[in-house]
C-alpha cells in the first residue's frame, strides 16, 4: 500500500523528496547483483571440476540473490530516474536491459533450484548473455553519472578511434608573443573554460546553455541568444557577468569564483567588436589599455624573458670567470638563467678579464659586483648586459659618468647603488629603465630634490634612500 | 682491518648485491611499460656543486631569497601581548576562564584568571598593523613585515616544540631546516659553513639536536659561533711554528684519504677531511668576520650598540654578524636568545618583568638588523623569519605569568618575496584558538624553502628505506603572504 502510494507520487511532475533520497541509493545497490551474478557465473564454470562438484547444491541461492538485489537496484533505479537529470535515450536503455537482467537471472534461479536440463548448452547460452547483460548495463549506468566520454577521455588515440570518437585535442600552445594571440582561441575560450564550461556543456546544460564551443554559445540558451555582436548592453552574458554578486541572476552563480574585472573588461570588448569567432587580436586595433590587460591575463606582463629557453652556456667561459673570482650559480632547474657574484671574491678583477662576461650575454640575469673595486669603465661592459634583472654595484667607486652606460638595460628590475658617487645623471638614466621596481641610494651622492623627481616621473618604483 | 671493523660499510658480496636488486628487475620492466615518468622524487636531486664543473647546480626555480636569518624567540612569545591584540581580555580580566570556554590541559594544570595584557597597542606604519609596546623599534618596520597570527604546533612542551620547529619532527634525531637547506643549495662560500647559529647564550631546550645534520651528511650540520672576542673555541692556532700546522693536517689528511681508499665512500671520514680543511679556512675568515672595523658608528647605533642593557649590545652584535655572514654568502643563520636575568620567554610567572627584559634585550637590534638589511639591498634577497616554538595562554597561570600555547602563535617573516604589511590567519576573541587559516610548522617550511627556490616535496634523502623530505608528506606554501 505505502509502495504504491510512493509510486504515484512519483509519477506527478515534481517527485518527493523521499523517492530521491532513496534513488541516490541506485548508486550502491547496484554493485549487489554485479557481484552476486557475476559470482553465480563463476561457481557454474568452476563446478566443471570434480573438485568444486559440491558447489551445485548451493549455486540457486546465488542465482537468487543476484536476482532479488537486481529488483531492487531497479526499484531505486527508477526513483533516481525521476529526478530527470540524466538522458533520456540512455536511461530507457539502462532500465530495460537491468529489467531483462532480472527477468533471466530468475530463470537462472528456477532452473537451478528445479535441477532442469535444458537442451542444446541452454544453460551455458543464458549465463553468457546474464555475463553480457551485466557489462551492459553497468557501462550505460557508468554513462549516465560520469559522461559518455568518460571512459575513453585517456584513452591512447588508436583506442579512441575504434570506439568512433575524435583524437585527443592537442592543447593550444602557450601564447608568447601578443601578435600570435587568437581573439577567441587564446583569450575568450580559456575564460569560458575556466569560468562557465563546468555547469554549460554537452551534458550538463545549464540554462540550456553550452559554451565549449563558439557555435554553441552563438546558439544561445533557453531565453534565446547570449551574445549580441556589437551590443554589451542587449547581451544577456554580458548583463550576468556584470549584475552585482548578490543578485539572483548574476553568473557564475553558486559561489563560484567570479570572473576578475580584466576578463570582465575583455569581454566586454570583444563584443563591442562584433564578437568574432577567431582572428588575431593585435589586428583588431586593440587600445593601449585593453593590451595591457590582455598581456596581464596571458601573463606578458611579466618579465619575457623567461619565456623562451637559452642554451648552456660554454664550460671555457664558466672555467675562466670561476678562476678570476666569480661565483656562478644556475638558477633555475629547466633553463641556463645564471647569477654571477664577484662579492665574495679575494682577487681583484682587470678590465680585459671582465669582457670574459660578455660571452654570457644571454644567461646572466643576477650580478653582483658589491664592494668589488669597479669603476665607470666597467659599467660600460655591463651596460651591455641587456639581459640583467638584478644589478648589484654598491660601495664602488662610480659616478654619474658611469651610470649612464647603464640606460639600456630594459630587463633591470632592481639597481643598487648604496655607497656610489651618483647624483644628477639618476634622473637621465633612471626613467628610461622602464621595468625597474627596486632603486638602492642610501649612501649615495643623490638629494631630496632628485629622489622626490625620480618618484615624480615612476610612481611605482620604490626608491630606498634615507 | 683493525677493531673498527664493525663501524665501516662492508663491501657487498654477489649474492647480497642479487639479492638487493632482484625487486628492482621488476620495477624497472614495469617502469619501461608505463612510459617516461617524472623521476625527479628520490633520484639525486639536490643542487650540489658539481665537482667536475665550476657551474653550482641552483635550486629548482627561480628563488627569491638567497639566505634566511631565523630570529628565535626561545620560550615562546605571548601573542595576546605583542602582535593579536584582544580587547575581550581587558573587558574580562580577572574573570574565570573555564565559565567562558573550554580550557584544555595545559603545562602546569594551574589555571588562573583571565589575564589582560599589561601593555597597550598601537597602530603603525602605512598598513596600521597593531603592535605592542614591547616592540616599539620593531614596529616601525610593519610596513616590511608578514604577520602570521595562525600558527600552531603539536606539542604543548618545549623540548618537542623546539625539535618540531627546528626539524619538522617533534622526535630528537631528524635533520634540522638548516641543515635540509644547505643540503639542497650548497653555500657560495667555501671558507664559512653555509649553516651558522650564531649562540645568544641560551642553547634551547632539546640542546644541539635542533641545529644536527640528522641522517644527512655530516657537512650540513650547523657551526654554533658566539658573538665575542673568541667566538669558536680553539679559533687560534695554538702551534707556535709556524707551517707545523698545515705539516700537522696535510698527514691526517693523507691518513684519512689512506683508510677512505680502502674502505670506500663513508661519509664520516668524507665529511671529517672536508670539516678539517674548512676549520682550517676558518682560522682566518672568521676573525676577519667577527671584527666589526670597518662598521660605521652609525651602523653599530642603528643596532643598539650604545645601548645601557648588556643584553640588547649582546643581541646587537649577533645581529650585525648575520647581517656580515649573509654578505659572505652563508645560507642558513639562526640567532638564539640571550640570556636575560628573566630566563627564555618563558614566563609561567612574572610575564610584565620577563617579557619586557626579553623584548628590550632583542627589539633595537631586530629592527637595526631590518633597516640595515633594506638599506644596503639584502632584504631583498635574504629572509627574515621570527617565531617562537608556540605561543601562550590567555588567561594567567598562577596570578601574573602565562602557560604554554600550541593552539595559537603570532610569528612574522620579513623579506625577500615577502608582501609586507600583510596580517594572516586569526585567532578567537580570546587569542586563545586559531580560528581562520591555520599555519602549521610544515607550512611555515614548505614556505621558507619556496623563498629559496626549493620544492619542498622534491627534495629528499633516502633514509631507512623511504624518500624523506623536512615537510614529511605535510606542507603547503603560504600563498597569501607572498608578494
Amino acid at each position: 500500500m505505502e509502495l504504491s502510494i510512493l509510486l504515484n507520487t512519483g509519477v506527478t511532475e515534481n517527485p518527493s523528496d523521499i523517492l530521491i533520497f532513496f534513488g541516490r541509493i541506485h548508486p550502491l545497490v547496484v554493485h549487489f547483483p554485479i557481484g552476486f551474478l557475476i559470482l553465480a557465473a563463476l561457481v557454474e564454470i568452476t563446478t566443471k571440476w570434480a573438485k568444486f562438484q559440491p558447489l551445485k547444491n548451493y549455486i540457486h541461492y546465488l542465482w537468487g540473490l543476484g536476482s532479488i538485489s537486481a529488483l531492487f537496484a531497479i526499484l531505486f533505479g527508477y526513483f533516481l530516474s525521476l529526478s530527470g537529470d540524466y538522458n533520456e535515450n540512455t536511461v530507457f536503455l539502462h532500465k530495460w536491459s537491468g529489467v531483462a537482467l532480472f527477468l533471466f537471472s530468475s530463470i537462472c534461479y528456477y532452473i537451478s533450484k528445479r535441477q532442469i536440463k535444458l537442451p542444446f548448452y541452454g544453460k551455458s547460452i543464458l549465463i553468457l548473455i546474464i555475463v553480457f547483460t551485466v557489462f551492459y548495463t553497468g557501462h550505460l549506468g557508468g554513462n549516465l553519472t560520469h559522461g559518455s566520454t568518460y571512459l575513453f577521455e585517456y584513452a591512447p588515440n588508436s583506442i579512441r578511434s575504434l570506439v568512433g570518437m575524435p583524437k585527443k585535442e592537442i592543447p593550444r600552445k602557450k601564447v608568447t608573443v601578443l601578435d600570435s594571440a587568437d581573439v577567441y582561441l587564446d583569450l575568450i575560450s580559456p575564460i569560458m573554460n575556466n569560468r562557465c564550461v563546468s555547469c554549460h556543456n554537452q551534458d550538463k546544460k545549464k540554462g540550456d546553455l553550452d559554451l565549449t564551443s563558439y557555435a554553441n554559445l552563438m546558439k544561445g540558451g533557453e531565453n534565446g541568444d547570449v551574445i549580441i555582436p556589437n551590443d554589451t548592453e542587449a547581451s544577456d552574458f554580458y548583463r550576468r557577468i556584470t549584475l552585482p554578486e548578490s543578485h539572483d541572476d548574476f553568473m557564475p552563480s553558486e559561489g563560484k569564483k567570479p570572473l576578475t574585472k580584466n576578463e570582465v573588461l575583455l569581454i566586454g570588448w570583444w563584443i563591442n567588436n562584433n564578437a568574432p569567432s577567431n582572428g588575431y587580436f593585435s589586428q583588431l586595433n586593440p587600445d593601449k589599455e585593453i593590451i595591457s590587460k590582455v598581456k596581464n591575463i596571458l601573463g606578458l606582463d611579466k618579465n619575457s624573458l623567461f619565456n623562451k629557453k637559452v642554451s648552456p652556456p660554454k664550460k671555457e667561459i664558466i672555467d675562466s670567470l670561476s678562476n678570476q673570482g666569480f661565483i656562478l650559480n644556475k638558477l633555475m632547474k629547466d633553463n641556463y638563467y645564471l647569477e654571477a657574484n664577484f662579492s665574495l671574491s679575494e682577487k681583484s678583477i682587470t678590465p680585459k678579464g671582465f669582457e670574459t662576461i660578455l660571452q654570457l650575454k644571454d644567461q646572466l640575469i643576477w650580478l653582483n659586483l658589491n664592494h668589488s673595486n669597479i669603476t665607470d669603465e666597467y659599467l660600460m661592459k655591463i651596460g651591455q648586459l641587456e639581459n640583467l634583472i638584478k644589478l648589484n654595484v654598491s660601495r664602488n667607486n662610480i659616478s654619474d659618468k658611469g651610470l649612464m652606460h647603464l640606460s639600456d638595460l630594459q630587463n633591470l628590475e632592481s639597481l643598487n647603488l648604496y655607497e656610489t658617487n651618483v647624483s644628477d645623471s639618476l634622473l637621465t638614466v633612471i626613467p628610461k629603465l622602464i621595468n625597474l621596481k627596486r632603486l638602492y641610494l642610501s649612501g649615495s651622492k643623490a638629494n631630496d630634490s632628485i629622489i622626490n623627481e625620480l618618484k615624480k616621473k615612476n610612481e611605482k618604483l620604490r626608491i630606498i634612500f634615507d | 682491518m683493525s677493531k673498527y671493523h664493525n663501524f665501516m660499510q662492508k663491501p657487498l658480496s654477489r649474492r647480497e648485491m642479487l639479492d638487493i636488486c632482484k625487486g628492482g628487475f621488476g620495477s624497472l620492466a614495469l617502469l619501461s611499460l608505463l612510459g617516461p615518468l617524472p623521476l625527479s622524487c628520490g633520484q639525486s636531486e639536490r643542487s650540489i656543486i658539481n665537482p667536475s664543473s665550476n657551474l653550482n647546480l641552483g635550486p629548482h626555480f627561480l628563488p627569491k631569497a638567497k639566505s634566511i636569518i631565523f630570529l628565535y624567540m626561545d620560550g615562546g612569545v605571548s601573542q595576546v601581548d605583542s602582535f593579536d591584540p584582544k580587547p575581550r581580555l581587558t573587558k574580562e580580566n580577572g574573570e574565570d576562564p573555564r565559565k567562558k570556554f573550554k580550557v584544555d590541559a595545559t603545562q602546569f594544570d594551574n589555571v588562573g584568571k583571565i589575564l589582560k595584557s599589561p601593555w597597550e597597542f598601537k597602530q603603525y606604519g602605512e598598513c596600521g598593523m597593531p603592535v605592542s609596546e614591547l616592540f616599539p623599534h620593531i614596529a616601525t618596520c610593519v610596513d616590511d613585515i608578514a604577520l602570521i597570527r595562525s600558527m600552531t604546533s603539536q606539542f604543548p612542551e618545549h623540548t618537542n616544540a623546539n625539535y618540531f620547529l627546528h626539524t619538522g619532527s617533534g622526535l630528537q634525531g631528524r635533520p634540522s631546516m638548516g641543515s635540509w637547506i644547505t643540503y639542497g643549495l650548497g653555500s657560495e662560500n667555501k671558507n664559512i659553513p653555509g649553516y651558522v647559529v650564531l649562540d645568544g647564550g641560551l642553547i634551547p631546550p632539546g640542546g644541539l639536536d635542533n641545529f644536527k645534520n640528522g641522517f644527512l651528511p655530516a657537512s650540513y650540520q650547523a657551526s654554533i659561533l658566539r658573538a665575542g672576542p673568541q667566538p669558536i673555541a680553539n679559533i687560534k692556532p695554538k702551534e707556535s711554528i709556524p707551517n707545523l700546522q698545515e705539516q700537522k693536517l696535510s698527514f691526517i689528511k693523507a691518513l684519512d684519504k689512506k683508510q677512505l681508499a680502502e674502505i670506500g665512500e663513508v661519509d664520516a671520514v668524507e665529511s671529517a677531511i672536508s670539516n678539517y680543511e674548512l676549520a682550517y679556512k676558518m682560522q682566518s675568515s672568521i676573525p676577519e668576520l667577527t671584527e666589526f672595523k670597518e662598521e660605521s658608528k652609525a651602523t653599530k647605533k642603528l643596532y643598539g650598540f650604545e645601548s645601557d642593557d648588556p643584553h640588547t649590545r649582546g643581541y646587537a652584535a649577533q645581529c650585525l654578524l648575520a647581517r656580515r655572514l649573509v654578505e659572505r654568502g652563508v645560507r642558513f643563520i639562526e640567532l638564539t636568545c640571550p640570556k636575560v636575568s628573566a630566563d627564555r620567554w618563558d614566563q609561567h610567572g612574572n610575564l610584565k618583568d620577563g617579557h619586557e627584559k626579553n623584548a628590550h634585550a632583542v627589539d633595537q637590534p631586530i629592527a637595526g638588523l631590518l633597516k640595515d638589511l633594506k638599506s644596503r639591498g639584502l632584504l631583498e634577497e635574504t629572509l627574515v623569519v621570527w617565531t617562537g616554538e608556540f605561543g601562550r595562554t590567555p588567561f594567567a597561570q598562577g596570578s601574573n605569568g602565562r602557560d604554554h600555547n600550541p593552539s595559537a602563535c603570532s610569528m612574522w617573516m620579513a623579506g625577500a618575496g615577502i608582501k609586507g604589511g600583510t596580517i594572516f590567519g586569526r585567532t578567537d576573541e580570546y587569542g586563545y584558538r586559531v580560528i581562520e587559516n591555520e599555519v602549521s610548522v610544515h607550512d611555515l617550511h614548505a614556505t621558507m624553502m619556496h623563498l629559496m627556490g626549493i620544492n619542498h616535496e622534491h627534495l629528499t634523502f633516502r633514509f631507512g628505506g623511504r624518500d624523506i623530505r623536512l615537510t614529511d608528506v605535510h606542507g603547503h606554501v603560504i600563498k597569501d603572504i607572498l608578494a
